[in-house]
């Protein structure tokens, strides 16, 4: 068969492979790249929208079945690659970042920097260019997780700001304004202008995903990052318990009056493995995050299992998502970050019609 | 398209905003419904704390104090879910939500 009948062929069958998140096949979405054929043999890409992809392998396999089942094809080489979409492609606001991901809590303690840090890793490692920007003013505890001494940042011409890299990610924090151990006491105008600091003189470079973590609550920092940032979503974080939930719930609906998708709810220090038997042991209470994610009618994401090696990896300065990747834990992160990642895809395949970011003189 | 609630997940969002004549601002939202919104109108129903007491939720702007000259300077959006207008008489403060400017519109 010449190779131009083959390709038809290989088309054909790739038309039935589906991506299942954005519910379409591969060929239509243009992923299939760079087809090249050395006799019956024949290779090409499958680019996606994010290296976070959670079907990588299963769409891999499948087309590597189908192809293999063409009459008259040699080898197949099939090259899993990501182009990461971005959210806004107009908007002057951190015009070098793809997608921003808050993460968010209502009630304080339900280890929100603990998810920001070891999800911004867990996107990182599946070969994403990840920044982390901690904006918990008054609590700010992503430095000492990560490992990054307490230090101003480097700046540079025209007030900018260069993150620290460690683990891969680039990091600023609020941290980085006051002296170890000082606290930062700040009334609403001046968070608003740390925030905007954040914003327009952070140099990020070119990043896929900046995850944010947020203050718990719904007050200032919020409200001037919804305002100026175009937030791609949010994830919310909870514990299992009642008043966590109550709390959980309003830091969703602040998200639906700022019309910032909320990604999903995620369930931290939601059940316990002990060591002498592999029975989880919901603590706390079981399923709360989930029913509220039925009832609010948004994705729920996942269960994190309460692992003390969690605390005690980001305490040392060595997340557990870099520190252990195979406990539990990282797992459920690596599963966060694969959903987190797809329902970001999910929401621009459908969002590219909505004007999100303008500015127009009037005339007349 | 799933079912619109500004209250969840949602809420319509705008496809096109533009100015349709020196008194008119038009909006194409997400379902294509079109709306026209005079801006005189709209500087009357400004949401802003000076303009909306805080705490009755009491119109404070003085029936017929908007000069029938009135028109925005230029507007940007706010976030993703609101649009802020510069008028002519120095006001600025107002955000228009989506939702309110689609209930304005209904």
């Amino acid at each position: 068969m010449s190779s131009d009948a083959l390709r038809e062929e290989i088309i054909k069958v790739l038309k039935t492979v589906k991506d299942p998140d954005l519910n379409r096949d591969i060929v239509s979405l243009g992923f299939v790249k760079n087809m090249e054929f050395d006799g019956n043999n024949v290779k090409f890409d499958v680019e996606l929208t994010t290296p976070a992809c959670p079907v990588k392998e299963q769409l891999k396999n499948e087309c590597e079945t189908k192809v293999q089942a063409v009459e008259g094809i040699g080898s197949v080489g099939v090259n899993m690659t990501a182009v990461v979409r971005s959210t806004d492609r107009d908007q002057p606001v951190l015009p070098g970042v793809k997608n921003i991901i808050a993460v968010a809590s209502g009630k304080g303690g339900v280890g929100k920097s603990t998810v920001a840090a070891n999800l911004a890793l867990a996107l990182q490692v599946t070969g994403a260019a990840v920044g982390l920007m901690d904006a918990d003013i008054y609590g700010p505890s992503v430095p000492q997780m990560l490992g990054v001494p307490i230090a101003p940042p480097k700046g540079g011409p025209d007030n900018k700001i260069y993150p620290i890299e460690k683990h891969g990610i680039k990091l600023i924090s609020a941290a980085f304004l006051a002296k170890e151990g000082q606290p930062l006491m700040l009334r609403g105008p001046m968070l608003g202008g740390i925030i905007q600091q954040f914003l327009q003189n952070v140099d990020w470079g070119e990043l896929d995903y900046l995850v944010i973590d947020l203050p718990p609550g719904t007050g200032d920092v919020q409200m001037t990052l919804t305002q100026r940032a175009p937030i791609s979503g949010a994830v919310v974080v909870t514990t299992p318990q009642e008043v966590s939930l109550i709390d959980a719930e309003k830091g969703v609906k602040m998200f639906f009056q700022v019309k910032v998708p909320v990604l999903g709810i995620v369930e931290n220090m939601s059940y316990f493995v002990c060591d002498g038997c592999d029975k989880k042991h919901y603590i706390f209470k079981n399923g709360g995050g989930k029913s509220m994610a039925e009832k609010l009618n948004v994705p729920f994401i996942n269960d994190i299992p309460l692992i003390p090696n969690v605390a005690e990896c980001g305490d040392a300065g060595n997340p557990i998502v870099v520190a252990d990747p195979d406990s539990p834990a990282s797992k459920a992160y690596k599963e966060l970050a694969g959903k987190v990642a797809a329902q970001l895809s999910i929401n621009q395949a459908k969002e590219d019609k909505v004007e999100t970011s303008f500015e127009v003189a009037w005339e007349g | 398209m799933s079912e619109k609630d500004e209250h969840g997940q949602g809420g319509f969002l705008p496809k096109k905003v533009y100015q349709i004549d020196p008194k008119t601002l038009g909006i194409i939202w997400d379902d294509d419904k079109e709306c026209s919104y005079p801006v005189k109108l709209l500087r009357e129903k400004c949401p802003c704390a000076n303009c909306i007491d805080e705490w009755s939720g009491e119109n404070k702007i003085v029936p017929g104090s908007i000069p029938d000259s009135i028109k925005p300077i230029k507007f940007n959006s706010v976030g993703r879910y609101a649009i802020q207008f510069y008028w002519s008489d120095g006001h600025d403060t107002g955000l228009y939500t989506y939702d309110l400017l689609r209930r304005l519109g209904e």
